[in-house]
């Protein structure tokens, strides 16, 4: 079960509904853990003391903020929250804005903002009235010592909450380098064209079902792998291309036979298998031979297989 | 070398993309895909049985035995629309779509993807929570090999012989060999598992030179590990008639209990695709009763 992650209530004008913020979200990283590589241990980390090299207690643990100077001021959690003890328990909503004047790049995280039992109904009537006026909330609210801009809209009868970076936070594009010189450059008609029918011939709806991320998957696959004792992968080649429709087995044997005659063309692939007998017959001619010793001597009896795995060993190289 | 051009065939009434014929798969025995392809064609028959109601893994080495191979579990995107799916374990709870060989022309079809090996589940597509076969897995630490294997076969039976259960040989096509209990009545993977540990653990203390249920390297040495985890629900065995990604092209082969006893005599018990075509057309399917036989585990005391 989902549990909230935040709990106080949305405020407009005089109303004031309890609320609680659930994650609309759950990443699926895989997650690794880090392993000292000679012994398989879990490596831990310790907080230790930069002047005594001790370690630290958690208890022993407070904010600092660095000077310029290099100094520390110190600050205790009841000194952040005394800063806004209103603000850590409301959504503030402040305006009412369209949903396409808002930027993508403004998004951070998306959470549900759920009524308690007993407000259904004034958290119904928001829902209503924002889901007629088409319009997005814009509120503030305080969550574990960070004030954030979120954004409040209607999703199939429920209100969801994106909380928002803040315009100062973005990074200008003038700060990446390779954008310089990009205003100067000039594109013809038909180059345009043919960008335009490219972009046309992708266009589709918007399925988000339709994606998932492969890499993890992949990665959790090859853990499977590791553990059931396989290793190593590589990628399929792909697969294009029709002839017309042939049966079956007729091509099967087609391809048998002409792969025999290619190899009576070629004496160093007849000569490859005829120097590697079939473990079948081999084991036959050894059986007798083991299963007289072994019945008085187990020793020689391994001796015998050691024989055969040597011989195994032998066919792998000559592949 | 012949042009890898894809050839449209017909097989069972499906039409099927082929491509890459004579491209050999095992360089030691000169083994060409076509040759793959007609293997399982012509196994299905028997084979079928095992698989067709199971959502299967396949290991593939499109480049041949001597190049790296991957797992398939996950139903390609590009399959034939003939070919089903079924919902298997995945991860976190969330299933995956396996492919399901249910005809001819599927084990044609994942053939021609150089799916050499094919893993099957314990459990069914209908209730995946539900195996219908519980397995011993019996893998030989070196220098043990099948013989010894043979010979702990014929001890697991003995004890199965006590609660009156049935086992099903085969050899794994590798370096071991598996024995399949038919359960075909409601018992849960905890159930299978949880015996399956518990007479791996009566052999270990019978016999701790010969034994193993522990799944360390260094335990293993000289000894068979009965694994027994390979009764949890997300895990797949290598199928009947399978074939291995060896040197050769060997199979995973049904062998009757005079061949086990044969084999802890030291008989070498490893069978080739053409070997086991022989075979199925002289004995019929060894393994048939795996997919119908009735049977219960006994239920824990206390």
């Amino acid at each position: 079960m989902a549990r909230p992650i935040w709990s106080g209530s949305v405020s407009f004008g005089l109303v004031n509904i309890p609320v609680k913020l659930f994650s609309a979200v759950s990443r699926k990283n895989v997650r690794f853990n880090q392993i000292e590589s000679s012994t398989g241990a879990r490596v831990k980390q310790k907080r230790v003391s930069s002047v005594s090299g001790e370690e630290v207690d958690y208890d022993d643990i407070v904010k600092g903020y660095e000077l310029p100077t290099g100094d520390y001021v110190t600050i205790a959690p009841e000194e952040l929250d005394a800063l806004d003890p209103e603000a850590a328990r409301t959504i503030d909503l402040q305006e009412f804005v369209d949903l396409v004047d808002i930027d993508p790049v403004f998004y951070d995280s998306a959470y549900y903002l759920a009524p308690s039992p007993d407000t259904q109904k004034p958290y119904k009537l928001l829902v209503t009235a924002m889901e007629e006026a088409g319009k997005v909330g814009i509120a503030k609210f305080v969550m574990r010592s960070k004030q954030y801009l979120a954004a409040i809209r209607p999703v199939d009868g429920r209100l969801m909450l994106s909380t928002m970076v803040y315009a100062d936070e973005l990074v200008a594009p003038s700060a990446v380098e390779l954008f310089s010189g990009l205003d100067d450059v000039e594109v013809t008609e038909r180059e345009l064209g043919m960008a335009r029918q490219l972009i046309s011939s992708l266009e589709a709806d918007f399925e988000p079902d339709k994606f998932t991320d492969t890499y993890r998957l992949a990665v959790l696959e090859m853990i499977d792998r590791k553990v059931a004792g396989e290793e190593a992968i590589s990628s399929a080649p792909a697969e294009e291309e029709m002839g017309s429709v042939v049966d079956l087995m007729a091509a099967l044997e087609a391809s048998v036979a002409e792969a025999k005659k290619a190899r009576t063309r070629h004496p160093a692939a007849t000569a490859t298998e005829s120097s590697v007998k079939k473990p079948a017959n081999k084991k036959a001619a050894t059986k007798s031979a083991a299963k007289k010793t072994s019945a008085k001597k187990p020793a020689k009896k391994s001796a015998a297989k050691k024989n055969t795995t040597a011989k195994k060993a032998a066919a792998k190289k000559a592949s | 070398m012949p042009a890898a051009v894809p050839v449209r065939t017909e097989v069972a009434g499906r039409t099927l993309k082929v491509t890459n014929l004579d491209k050999v798969l095992y360089p030691l025995v000169g083994f060409t895909k076509a040759q793959v392809i007609a293997y399982y064609v012509n196994v299905a028959p028997a084979m079928l049985t095992h698989i067709e109601d199971r959502g299967v893994t396949f290991k593939r080495w499109p480049d041949g035995i001597t190049a790296e191979p991957f797992f398939t579990k996950r139903a390609p995107d590009h399959r034939p629309e003939w070919i089903s799916t079924c919902t298997g374990p995945g991860d976190k709870g969330k299933g995956i779509e396996y492919p399901v060989l249910s005809e001819v022309a599927a084990l044609a079809w994942s053939a021609n993807l150089a799916a050499l090996e094919i893993h099957a589940p314990m459990a069914r597509c209908g209730d995946i929570e539900a195996p219908t076969i519980l397995v011993f897995d019996l893998d030989p630490g070196e220098p043990a090999t099948i013989t010894e294997c043979c010979q702990v076969a014929l001890s697991i039976q003995s004890v199965l012989d006590t609660v009156g259960l049935v086992a099903f040989p085969k050899t794994s096509g590798s370096k071991g060999m598996q024995l399949y209990v038919p359960l075909n009545t409601p018992h849960t993977h905890q159930h299978a598992s949880d015996f399956a540990l518990a007479v791996a653990q009566l052999l270990e203390k019978q016999q701790p030179k010969a034994v193993t249920s522990m799944m360390t390297k260094k335990e293993r040495t000289n000894r068979i590990f009965i694994d027994w985890s390979q009764n949890t629900r997300h895990k797949t065995t290598i199928a009947p008639y399978s074939l291995r990604g060896k040197d050769r092209p060997t199979v995973s082969t049904p062998i009757s209990w005079d061949e086990v006893s044969n084999g802890a005599d030291d008989e070498w018990l490893s069978f080739e695709a053409d070997d086991v075509l022989e075979r199925i057309e002289e004995h019929g399917d060894l393994f048939a009763a795996v997919a119908t036989l009735e049977q219960a585990l006994p239920v824990a005391r206390g």
